[in-house]
């Protein structure tokens, strides 16, 4: 190591530092044993994870955010697909434009889309409920799965599915039997994508759900009486969840694509 | 000649007011093993790709076997393509790929299996059912493109450049494959490809392509010795082409008047047309003494001379002040330096009277 290289370590060092160790001390007190989340750090115990899962509120807010973050996955990941498969299979007339539409809510902050729906579900008489906290997450992924597998769609996969058509394949029997076997990294990949954001997404959640509510609302109801080593377990489980998948979904798209 | 399988009938293809294929009338007949041959941008892949439903023609009529399926999409048509990139499917094994368009067709398992491993036999890959498509060499994929074509019993089975990607032993090895299977299920073979060579060595019949037109077609022979028009003549391999004028008529030839003296040609023309006399490398000889029946070529001068193995390759320069380029082959032992200055001859049935 060259002397000059000591200022860009330290740079890099610090900027790590900076960024991990908000999860680093989270992760560790949750751990704490003993009843202030803040040091001295007393030794190792898992009493506050036994609570966590003892806490029926939190079990069910979880259960709620499995549901939601599956469900509105599931939903924007096909919805994702058959944009993507028509957009590059069949682009036709006006598909650019078709393609800036499909992605333009990224641009929009959450608690816009958030209040936007609110409206609209009033509007159309069912108000707060975790199908509008479904709906809201299924509007912000559905650009993120469309373009994760439009990109995995390539020229090689489109003779393919031709190669399927040839030899006497219903356009639908192509897409069951060679197209989503094909894709099914990127489908993958995208689900988990959608399901790690809506798993941690709190504005809209926050904002269109009443009685049932998902994790990161629970979360932050539970900060509003203060610091406690609870939410400690359950900020690490949410993170550890995330982290997961996120591991997953890089697993999935780094997978060299198979040649042939 | 058999009734024909496809037919097409003034054909075009327009991308966006570029033509890619002109008025194509074409017959192949039941068993045929058809080489569309062109260099890129001639048109043949897009016959192709018409033939197999996945280019619409602009203008004409398609018919295969006496019906007419221009407006046919690809599945409901009695082809069967093995594409250029193999388009097999990657999350399945040999057997499933093979058997694909038997599913397609409700043929039950069990004699889908049996099947698919009939015809890997064929293929020469026997025992590799099972395995999965990312186990198997380019040679290998190139086999099972071509079993799960074979496997639905098309009527034409359509073959893009299959052999491109193939190095140069093993693309020989698969070109006698492809006649030997052709021979063996007897189904019209259409065959897309670049290389002259290849087309000679497999075809029945090649179809000379160029600008969207068939420039010349007919059995690879007639092709490459008699061709029809100076680009068939000049794509079928090494050639001198030269510039005449028709002077007389005598019999079946024609004199024609060129840089290198006046030469009888097998054809007729005009009194006074411009046309043009091929006389392939082969037949420009430079042992006048040996060879009866020759006539006079003029005279030239070695420019190089290298080596071939079968042969020697002589480029000369012949004629008036030398302004001809020839090129000639002589026997491999023969010597022959740069700068010898050697009569050349040629015989009259070797020469070919051009146009255009």
């Amino acid at each position: 190591m060259k002397p000059r290289d000591i200022p860009a370590l330290l740079y890099v060092a610090l900027a790590v530092i900076f960024i991990f160790l908000p999860v680093v001390v989270l992760v560790q007190f949750s751990f704490q044993d003993g009843l202030a989340p803040v040091p001295p750090f007393k030794g190792f115990s898992l009493r506050w994870y036994d609570k966590m899962f003892a806490d029926r509120k939190l079990m069910e807010a979880l259960g709620n955010s499995v549901l939601v973050g599956g469900l509105s996955s599931l939903i924007a990941t096909a919805l994702g697909f058959l944009a993507a498969f028509k957009l590059a299979r069949r682009p036709g007339r006006g598909a650019p434009q078709m393609q800036f539409l499909l992605m333009a809510p990224i641009t929009v902050s959450y608690i816009i889309i958030a209040l936007g729906l609110l409206i609209v579900f009033n509007g159309l008489g069912f108000g707060k409920s975790l199908l509008a906290v479904g709906v809201g997450h299924v509007v912000i992924n559905l650009p993120l799965c469309f373009a994760v597998i439009y990109s995995q769609m390539g020229e090689h996969q489109a003779n393919v599915e031709r190669a399927a058509l040839d030899l006497g394949a219903s356009e639908f029997k192509a897409l069951i039997y060679v197209t989503v076997p094909m894709l099914w990294p990127a489908l993958l990949a995208a689900f988990f994508i959608a399901f790690t954001l809506s798993w941690d997404e709190f504005v809209i959640a926050q904002l269109l759900s009443k009685f049932d509510v998902t994790l990161p609302v629970v979360i932050f109801s539970l900060l509003r009486t203060g610091l406690n080593p609870v939410t400690n377990a359950v900020g690490t489980f949410v993170f550890a969840v995330s982290i997961g998948l996120v591991v997953l979904v890089e697993l999935l798209l780094a997978r060299r694509p198979r040649d042939g | 000649m058999a009734e024909s399988v496809v037919s097409l009938r003034g054909v075009s293809k327009s991308y966006e007011g570029a033509t890619a294929v002109s008025q194509v009338d074409l017959d192949i007949a039941a068993g045929e093993f058809v080489v569309l041959l062109g260099p890129s941008g001639s048109g043949k892949t897009t016959v192709l790709s018409m033939i197999g439903g996945f280019t619409a023609p602009t203008t004409g009529q398609l018919f295969i076997d006496g019906a007419d399926v221009t407006e046919t999409p690809p599945a409901q048509r009695p082809t069967a393509t093995v594409f250029q990139d193999y388009a097999l499917f990657p999350h399945m094994s040999v057997r499933s790929n093979v058997g694909f368009g038997l599913a397609m067709r409700k043929v039950p398992r069990a004699e889908r299996s049996r099947r698919a491993d009939e015809v890997l036999r064929l293929v020469g890959l026997e025992g590799f059912g099972s395995r999965g498509i990312h186990q198997l060499s380019g040679g290998q994929r190139q086999r099972v493109a071509l079993a799960r074509a074979i496997a639905v019993e098309p009527k034409v089975l359509l073959l893009d450049e299959p052999l491109g990607a193939l190095d140069l032993s093993l693309r020989r090895q698969m070109q006698d494959e492809l006649v030997r299977i052709q021979k063996s299920v007897g189904t019209t073979f259409v065959h897309v490809t670049h290389d002259q060579e290849e087309a000679m060595s497999i075809a029945d019949r090649i179809v000379v392509m160029n600008k969207g037109c068939i420039e010349d077609m007919g059995p690879p022979s007639r092709i490459y010795l008699r061709p029809a028009t100076l680009f068939a003549a000049t794509f079928m391999g090494e050639s001198n082409i030269l510039a005449g004028e028709a002077v007389e008529a005598a019999g079946e030839c024609t004199w024609i008047k060129t840089a290198l003296g006046t030469l009888p040609v097998p054809g007729r023309a005009a009194m006074g047309e411009a046309v043009k006399v091929l006389a392939r490398p082969e037949h420009v000889h430079v042992d006048i003494g040996a060879d009866v029946g020759a006539i006079a070529f003029g005279q030239g001068t070695v420019t190089e001379a290298m080596f071939q193995g079968t042969h020697l390759r002589l480029r000369l320069n012949a004629g008036p002040q030398g302004a001809v380029p020839i090129t000639a082959r002589a026997a491999a032992d023969q010597s022959v330096t740069v700068g010898d200055s050697l009569p050349l001859s040629v015989r009259s049935q070797n020469l070919v009277l051009l146009r255009g």
